[in-house]
Parts: structure tokens; C-alpha cells; sequence
């Protein structure tokens, strides 16, 4: 059985901007992941060039890429990825580890309203609520980018509109870039931009002159 | 039922989990590999010594007199229980080869003049039988010819009582009688360069000993060969013959060369069962971690097969097949190696006992046993697996499993100790203590290997320690002679005058039956100078021992067997002299670790021999250097001498053999154990890698590089065999003991010393095995797909 290689990406350039809440929708299979791994430093592209401020990462080492997930990214799955074994701060602490100038734990916990739970194991938590410590290990290192991939794919609505509203208020209030690619274009309206993106390529990026708030959507 | 579907799903778990079942297999290997080669070799040497000691016709037994005639072996061999009898002269002789200034030490048997079988007969390995034309003829030991060079026609000067013969060379041969060459003046190695067996036409060396028609040893062979009823028959002929001047009986199986390799077979006999159980113990247990992490990784699958009509025997035989095919891996792994170590081993006891055929041959008996003993142990280590397996319900296992829920660790329970622990290692104790079977394993693994390692240097260490006590501490003379007859202290300033001679220390050393009601051993009790310097017996405690003006010290060995205490009173009898019984008393019971000492004041033991003073073995020291020539040159001149041993000689060939042997025994052991270690480790470290995909791609993600993640999962490891190493290390100390235990043998005592190095190198090697294996864990880091593990569902 041999493997075929099919570009999952061509044509996709995009600009992200400091401060914004960027929202990229696209149906499944259309290189949004992809996409994501490839802003996060988890993958290399074959051709082309991504750039994060003046250094360009494309071509970065693994150990360059380790450095740069570590600094500038933080990233929140569709599957929390929390470590079963460590409480909500301890799985907080995990990033906060390995950073030089990050957040106190119980301070991110903080941030996404989960001060009182820190002693919990993920096991004793909602998914909502496992998903926002995965936000608030996201936020622990002062990332300059948080990267979400399906963070409520997981999750049900209520849960779901809690943890983009919370995510939509840390671009807002925070002025924290937040990077979110999603299946479900109900989302979008909440992105200050919003790039579509279809097999493989993104088509076009159109800018909300009025994102909307999370109270105001459903799917 | 052959379900082709089921097998290829185990080929291909297989070959998912080929490095860890190659670990085990590996294990599992080396354990039937210790089985079948030591199973092997031993039958290869028993076997050898069997047909040799038949075929060349072992003695049961020997009687040394003073002078027998023909007719006392005629009647000897009309006593009840004795089938035959020979009569044979066996006289110690000095040899001159021209080529070591030392004389060299032999003894003279007699044989027929005409080839006919005889009571240990010879095995002519070069040359002829005498031909009868020149009585001076000799027929001499294989060994001993092969270290000096000699072949048929090469002459040799032999000083016989004190008459120097030159003798040509006819043969070569080896005897079932001198399988281990040892001297009789003791020593713990063969030194075929400077001990040697002739064997001589009978009238020859009758004439030469003044022996002429009678002879000083009879050897024969028994109806009831079992130890009682040579014991009795052996009284019975000491009786009968007490006016021929019986010096010593000896039963076959207390013959220094018949003992030597008995106890050898005995021990790996011994070793082959044992050895081997530990590595299919370590083997199971770590085989079973791994089937149970299977089992747990495909419930559904289980699940599945259950709901579409798979039985519980098909579940079952399909998990304990996984056992069956690394039991199968490692019995031909094992059998592989099993076989080249039996040849290799075969290969180093060629040079230490001289047996005609030591050839590998094929058991198939052995080869079953280790097959069979593999696929116990292997399958037994999935057994829980199945079982496991088997017992989930279908509806169940198809639903995923509940969450792992995180609770704290008795560890936290421990308040402020665990808020004080650094947060790496409250992540890696966290993990582990939570899974406690697959941490014993580990901690057990890491014990069993530590403890082997550390029970292989320690064998080192105690026979360093032992020969240190022999050779440096107790022993400070530069030569010992021995002399034929016992002198008196005109006899010792002789060699006091020797050139070069600087000190001497005279010593009597009087072969005696001591006895205590039913209890009595045949010692050689030595008579000590007062103020001896030179030799200076130790006791345990490193103290020299004392011996009052009357009485006897004995070593503790000898006063169990006596069932004596100090204070206690003994009946000895000397074997030489007027062999008169008399009373001592023993003062002291001491420890040492060689032989069944006694001791006693060499003018209190002359008198019991009823000499005024007597001495019939010199020490001394020599300046060395030009003086050695001459020194040995005089020597050889001395009619009394019998021989000479010296100090430095034997402690280099003590030592090469140390070096040589124990060496390769203890990197063998090394090997073993780090593949105990390597392997166990590796298997753990993956199961748990493979539970935690989803933890090291977090991980990773979150910015943690490799060598990060490494430390966290080495950091659990790390604990867990800092552990095993701790608890390993008393458990060596416990083996050591068990050691010194098993090893208080008449011949030798293992010492129960145990050296700081010892632990400090144990553990240095255990470091690395840990390193070995992480190294292999950080390559499997480094090549999983993380980010695929990221975005999969639990």
C-alpha cells in the first residue's frame, strides 16, 4: 500500500494582526488544521513562507519551532489534552514551567473563572470547564498568540458559547491575538476578521465592522 | 480454530510492539541460555568424568602405609566389601628440570612394567608404554609435559629419597586420578609448571624408595561404594593392617582432584536452576505490564469480538499467544546462545581439569526443558492479560473507558513534604505511584539486577579478600620447605644457612585423626613456632591467633563438625610416630576461611608425637635477587627437601585465575544484568509512553523540547530504580550473606565482606543501564507523532 501525497494547502496566504480576534471557517478537509499547525511551529510547510514579525519560522529547526510554540504560541484542542493525573493549577503550572516571564497559574485560572476549582483533577470537571483550564494553560506563558483549533467541537452549545465568549472577551479586554478555526460558521460572526478557506486555499478574508457577542448566536 | 483474521491482527500487534517484545525475548533468552548452556556443559563434564573414571578404573579408595608387602595386598583384597585391590608405590619427589632454578615438585606412582589395565590406570595421550629395555624410564603428566615443554625422549633429573635418577622421557598420559592437578602442598590453583606426576615401572621405583617387593598404598575399589559403607570398610582394613603403619585412608570422594570437580558439577547444577528463574521471573512480570496495557488499549476491539460471536477461548488463546511467540523467540534465542556458551564453557574447564573429552554434545532433553521452561514463563506473563480480557463484558468494552481519574497520591497526604517538592517531581511521582503494580515491576527489575550485579562483585571482592588473608596477611615468608622426614632444630639452621636466607620460622604439620565420642576428622593440625612472624594465622577479626603452650585452637568449621567448644577436651591420634592417642584440650575456636585448620604449639604437638621437638616445614625469607640461583641451587641438594613452594608464585597464579575466569564470570553476569535492567526498563517506559502519547504531545505543544520531556518520564523512571538500586543493593548485602552461608564448605568459607566500592560500582552501572535505556526512550520521543495523538479523540 503505497502513500499518495496530497497537498492539503496551496495558495493560502494570510496576514494576522496584533490584538485581533481572527476567526477561519472552512468545511472539514479543507487544510484548516493544516493551516493551524503550521502558524503554531508544529509542522513546516513544503513551499512558501510564514513569517511571525521580522523572523521567518517556515524553515525554523525543530528546536527553533520547540522555542517558538514555547514563547509565542499557546494553543487550546478540540480534545483538552489536559494530563489526567495533575489538578487544574498543576496542569496550569505544566506551562508555566518552562517560561521565564509567565502568569502566576492561579492567575490564569483566574482569567477563565476557575480560581475555586484549581484543586480539582480534570476527571471532576465539566468539559467547559476542562477546556478553560486548557485556555488558561494557553494564556499562562503570555503567549502572543492563542491558537484554537474546534475548541467547542467537543463541547456542548452552552459549554461551547462559554468558552468562545470567554475567548472573545480575552481579544477584546486583552487585547490578546486569538486565532480560532472552526467548521461551524455560526461562529464567525463573533471574529473581528474572518478568512474562509475551501480546499485548501483561503478565498477571501472579510472584516466584521461589528463583531457580534456570543449571547447573540446559536447553532 | 484457526482464525487467520486473529493472526494477523497479532502479527501486526507484533510488530507495533516489536522492540518491547524483542526486549523480552532478549530476557527470556538470556534466562534459557544460562539453562541450557550450564544444563549442557554439565552434562557434557559429567558425562566426561563418568566414562573416564570407569573406563579408566577409579580407585574407591586409598590406603597409605609404610610398607606393605604383597601378601597384605592379597589379604586387603579378601576383606569384606572390597572387590579389588592394587598395590602401588607413590612416593613425593623433587624434579630438575634445568630450566627453573626452584626445584620443581612431582610424585612417583608405580605402574606394571607390561601395558594391562589397572586401578587408575592412565590414558596415554603421546608416546609409548616403558618398552622394557632401560628401567629408567617415565611415563609423565600431560599437563606438566605440555608446560615445560617436554615431549617423549625429552630426560629429566628426578631426586627420589636422596638419589638423583636422570630418566628418559617414554610418554605422556593423564589419569582420572589428577583431573584437578593440585600439589600436595596445597595452593588454590593447578600449577602444572611446578607440579608433576610420573608414573614408573613398579620394580624401578621399589628399588628407589627402598621399597623393594612391598609397596605404601593400596588403592581398590568396593562392592558398596556408598560413603558409610567406605567409611567401615576403610576402618576395617586400618585394622586389619595397622602393622604395615596405616597413615591415611581416603575414601575416593575426599581426594582433593575428585572432590574439586564433584563440588564444581555440584555448583552448576546448582546455578543452572536457579539463574535462570530469575530472568523468566523479571521476564513475566514485565511481559505482564505490557499485555495488560494491551488490553486495556483495545477493550472495544475486545468488545467487538465478543459481540460478533468470538468465545472467551478464542479471546484467551488469542492474548496468550503473544506469550507464546516471544516463549518461542526467547527458547530460540536461549538455545542459540545456550549452545555457543556450553562450548565456551567447555572451553574453560579444558584448562582446569584435564578430561579426556570435553565435547559439546546435543541433549535434546535440555533443549525441550529450555523451550518448554520459556514458554511457561512466557505465556504465564500474559495470563493475567486474558484474563483481563476475557472478563470484560461486550456491551462494556465497547463503550470507551471511563476517564482516568486523578486523585491524590498518598504523597500528598504528606502536607508540607509534598508542597516543599519542586513541581517536576511532584508530576513524576504523581504518575507513578499511581500505577503501583507497574512500579513494583519496575522496582523489582531494578532490584534484581542491581542485587545481581552487586552479588557478582561481591564474589570478587570476597575472593580478593580471601586471598589477601592467605597470601599477604597470614603468610609473610617468601618460601616454604617441606621435608620429608622431621628434623630438629639442627635440621632448620641448615636452611637458616642456605645462601641468601634471612629468617626462618620452623613448622610441624602432623596429619590426625581428632575425635570426640562419635565425631572424628582427619585434620592436618600444624605445630607453630612461639613468636612466629612469618606465618601468623588471622582470625576473623583480623587478630593473630595465639595458641597456649598446650592445647589446640581449631577453626570454627572444624570444631561443628567435632561438635566441640572451647574448653571442650579431644582425642588425637597422629598418623605418624608412635600414633599414640592422647587428650588436648581446645582452647580457642577461631574463624578462617580455608581449610580445617588446628593449631597448636609445635612443642606441644611434638611431644604428642613423642619427639622432644620436632619440625618438618620450613618458612623463611630470602634476600632475592643473585642469591635466589644459589639459594635454590643448595636447595636441591638437600636430601631431606621434598619440595619447595613460594609465596609470590602462587599468588600470581591465584590471580591470573581470578582474572581470567571470575573476570569473564563477572562481565558475563554484568550483561546479564544490564540486559535484565535495559530490557525491564525499556518495556515500562513504553507502556507508559504509550498511555501518555496524549500527555507528551501536550507537552510538546506547550514548547517542552524533547530532552524536557525526557526528563519527566526519566525522572519517574529514575525514582522507581533509584528505589530498586536502594533496596537492590541490601538485598546484594542479604545475597552476600546468603553466600557466605552457602559457602562454609570444608575446603573454603566465603567471607562476609562486603566493600564500599562494591556499591558505588553496582550502582554506577545501574546509572548506565538507565542511561542505555533512556537513550532508546528519547529516540522513541523524538520519532512519535504527536500532533496526530493531539487531534484523535481519547
Amino acid at each position: 500500500m503505497g502513500e499518495v501525497d496530497v497537498p492539503a494547502l496551496r495558495n493560502a496566504s494570510i496576514d494576522i494582526y496584533r490584538g485581533e480576534f481572527l476567526i477561519i471557517v472552512g468545511p472539514s478537509g479543507s487544510g484548516k488544521s493544516t493551516l493551524l499547525n503550521l502558524l503554531g511551529g508544529m509542522d513546516r510547510p513544503t513551499s512558501g513562507t510564514i513569517r511571525f514579525g521580522d523572523e521567518v519560522i517556515s524553515q525554523a529547526s525543530d528546536y527553533r519551532l520547540t522555542l517558538f510554540r514555547r514563547r509565542e504560541i499557546g494553543f487550546v484542542f478540540q480534545f483538552f489534552n489536559l494530563i489526567p493525573t495533575l489538578t487544574a493549577l498543576e496542569n496550569v503550572q505544566v506551562a508555566v514551567e518552562i517560561v521565564d516571564d509567565a502568569m502566576d497559574p492561579t492567575e490564569a485560572l483566574g482569567l477563565v473563572g476557575l480560581a475555586d476549582r484549581a484543586d480539582h483533577f480534570p476527571s471532576q470537571l465539566s468539559g467547559g470547564e476542562q477546556q478553560r483550564v486548557a485556555v488558561a494553560r494557553a494564556l499562562a506563558g503570555r503567549p502572543t498568540v492563542v491558537l484554537c483549533d474546534e475548541p467547542t467541537g467537543a463541547l456542548d452549545v452552552e459549554m461551547g458559547k462559554q468558552v468562545l465568549g470567554m475567548l472573545s472577551d480575552l481579544s477584546r479586554n486583552l487585547k490578546q491575538t486569538v486565532v480560532l478555526i472552526t467548521h461551524n460558521s455560526v461562529i464567525a460572526g463573533l471574529g473581528d476578521r474572518v478568512a474562509h478557506i475551501k480546499d485548501g486555499a483561503i478565498v477571501s478574508v472579510d472584516v466584521n465592522e461589528r463583531p457580534r457577542s456570543v449571547d447573540e448566536i446559536a447553532w | 480454530m484457526v482464525n487467520r483474521a486473529l493472526y494477523r491482527k497479532l502479527g501486526r500487534d507484533v510488530r507495533q510492539r516489536k522492540w518491547a517484545l524483542a526486549a523480552l525475548a532478549i530476557i527470556i533468552g538470556v534466562g534459557v541460555s544460562c539453562y541450557v548452556g550450564m544444563a549442557a556443559v554439565y552434562r557434557d563434564l559429567d558425562g566426561s568424568r563418568e566414562r573416564y573414571y570407569r573406563d579408566y578404573r577409579l580407585a574407591d579408595f586409598s590406603v597409605d602405609l609404610k610398607r606393605a608387602p604383597a601378601s597384605a595386598v592379597d589379604a586387603a583384597a579378601e576383606m569384606p566389601n572390597v572387590r579389588s585391590v592394587r598395590g602401588r608405590v607413590s612416593l613425593e619427589v623433587s624434579i630438575d628440570l634445568g630450566n627453573t632454578p626452584e626445584p620443581i615438585s612431582g610424585r612417583a606412582i608405580s605402574m606394571p612394567r607390561e601395558r594391562r589395565p589397572v586401578l587408575n590406570d592412565v590414558l596415554l595421550r603421546s608416546g609409548t608404554w616403558f618398552s622394557g629395555r632401560d628401567e629408567s624410564e617415565v611415563i609423565i603428566n600431560d599437563a606438566f609435559a605440555r608446560a615445560n615443554g617436554l615431549v617423549p625422549g625429552s630426560r629429566i633429573k628426578v631426586l627420589m629419597l636422596d638419589k638423583q635418577h636422570d630418566l628418559l622421557v617414554v610418554g605422556t598420559a593423564m589419569s582420572p586420578e589428577f583431573v584437578y592437578l593440585m600439589s600436595s602442598s596445597g595452593g588454590l590453583a593447578p600449577d602444572p609448571k611446578m607440579f608433576g606426576v610420573l608414573y614408573l615401572t613398579e620394580d624401578f621405583l621399589q628399588k628407589s624408595s627402598d621399597l623393594d617387593g612391598a609397596y605404601n598404598q593400596l588403592i581398590g575399589t568396593a562392592y558398596d561404594g556408598s560413603r558409610p559403607a567406605l567409611e567401615d570398610t576403610l576402618k576395617f582394613i586400618e585394622g586389619k593392617l595397622d602393622e604395615y603403619g596405616v597413615a591415611n585412608t581416603t575414601p575416593a570422594e575426599d581426594q582433593p582432584s575428585v572432590r574439586f570437580l564433584s563440588e564444581e558439577l555440584v555448583g552448576l547444577e546448582a546455578t543452572a536452576r536457579i539463574l535462570p528463574v530469575v530472568f523468566l521471573v523479571v521476564a513475566a512480570l514485565v511481559l505482564n505490564v505490557l499485555t495488560t496495557r494491551m488490553v486495556a488499549q483495545q477493550r472495544t476491539v475486545i468488545g467487538l469480538l465478543r459481540a460478533i460471536g468470538y468465545g472467551a477461548g478464542d479471546i484467551i488463546r488469542h492474548y496468550l499467544a503473544y506469550g507464546a511467540l516471544v516463549g518461542i523467540a526467547g527458547a530460540v534465542i536461549g538455545i542459540a546462545a545456550g549452545t555457543w556458551m556450553q562450548i565456551a564453557m567447555g572451553i574453560m574447564y579444558r584448562q582446569f581439569f584435564a578430561l579426556p573429552k570435553i565435547e559439546a554434545h546435543f541433549y535434546p532433553g535440555v533443549l525441550l526443558t529450555g523451550l518448554a521452561v520459556s514458554l511457561v514463563f512466557a505465556v504465564s506473563g500474559t495470563a493475567r492479560g486474558a484474563w483481563l480480557a476475557v472478563r470484560l463484558e461486550p456491551a462494556e468494552a465497547m463503550r470507551a473507558p471511563a476517564p482516568e481519574a486523578g486523585h491524590r497520591v498518598l504523597a500528598e497526604r504528606a502536607g508540607f513534604l509534598w508542597r516543599a517538592l519542586p513541581f517536576r517531581w511532584k508530576m513524576i511521582t504523581g504518575a507513578r505511584f499511581r500505577n503501583r503494580f507497574r512500579s513494583s515491576v519496575s522496582v523489582f527489575s531494578g532490584l534484581v539486577s542491581t542485587a545481581l550485579v552487586f552479588a557478582a562483585l561481591n564474589n570478587y571482592g570476597a575472593l580478593g579478600y580471601i586471598i589477601d588473608y592467605e597470601f599477604e596477611r597470614t603468610a609473610r615468608q617468601d618460601f616454604t620447605v617441606s621435608l620429608r622426614d622431621a628434623v630438629g632444630e639442627g635440621g632448620v639452621r641448615e636452611v637458616a644457612d642456605l645462601p641468601g636466607v634471612t629468617a626462618v620460622e620452623p613448622q610441624l604439620e602432623v596429619v590426625s585423626d581428632l575425635s570426640n565420642g562419635p565425631f572424628t576428622k582427619r585434620v592436618a593440625v600444624t605445630g607453630m613456632a612461639s613468636g612466629n612472624r612469618l606465618h601468623t594465622p588471622l582470625n576473623a577479626a583480623g587478630k593473630p591467633i595465639v595458641v597456649a603452650e598446650e592445647g589446640l585452637v581449631l577453626t570454627r568449621k572444624l570444631a561443628d563438625i567435632l561438635s566441640v567448644r572451647e574448653g571442650a577436651r579431644l582425642e588425637l591420634r597422629p598418623l605418624v610416630g608412635r600414633r599414640l592417642r592422647v587428650e588436648a584440650p581446645v582452647v580457642s575456636v577461631v574463624d578462617t576461611y580455608l581449610g580445617l585448620s588446628a593449631y597448636a604449639d609445635i612443642t606441644y604437638l611434638s611431644r604428642l608425637v613423642g619427639e622432644e621437638w620436632a619440625s618438618n616445614e620450613i618458612l623463611g625469607r630470602s634476600a632475592g635477587g643473585s642469591a635466589r640461583g644459589s639459594f635454590f641451587a643448595a636447595l636441591k641438594e638437600m636430601p631431606k627437601m621434598l619440595g619447595v613452594s613460594q609465596r609470590s608464585r602462587s599468588l600470581k597464579l591465584i590471580n591470573d585465575t581470578m582474572e581470567g575466569s571470575l573476570g569473564t564470570f563477572i562481565f558475563i553476569m554484568v550483561l546479564f544484568s544490564g540486559i535484565i535492567a535495559v530490557g525491564s526498563m525499556l518495556n515500562t517506559a513504553l507502556v507508559s509512553l504509550s498511555e501518555r502519547e496524549r500527555e507528551v504531545g501536550s507537552l510538546r505543544v506547550l514548547g517542552y523540547t524533547p530532552q524536557q520531556v525526557l526528563q519527566l518520564f526519566a525522572g519517574e523512571g529514575f525514582v522507581l530504580n533509584a528505589i530498586g538500586i536502594a533496596v537492590g543493593l541490601v538485598a546484594g548485602v542479604g545475597l552476600a550473606k546468603l553466600l557466605s552461608m552457602a559457602y562454609y564448605t570444608e575446603l573454603y568459607r566465603f567471607p562476609m565482606v562486603v566493600y564500599k566500592w562494591q556499591f558505588a560500582v553496582s550502582a554506577a552501572l545501574m546509572i548506565v543501564f538507565f542511561g542505555v535505556a533512556q537513550y532508546i526512550i528519547y529516540r522513541m520521543i523524538l520519532a512519535l507523532k504527536w500532533l496526530d495523538v493531539l487531534k484523535s479523540k481519547e
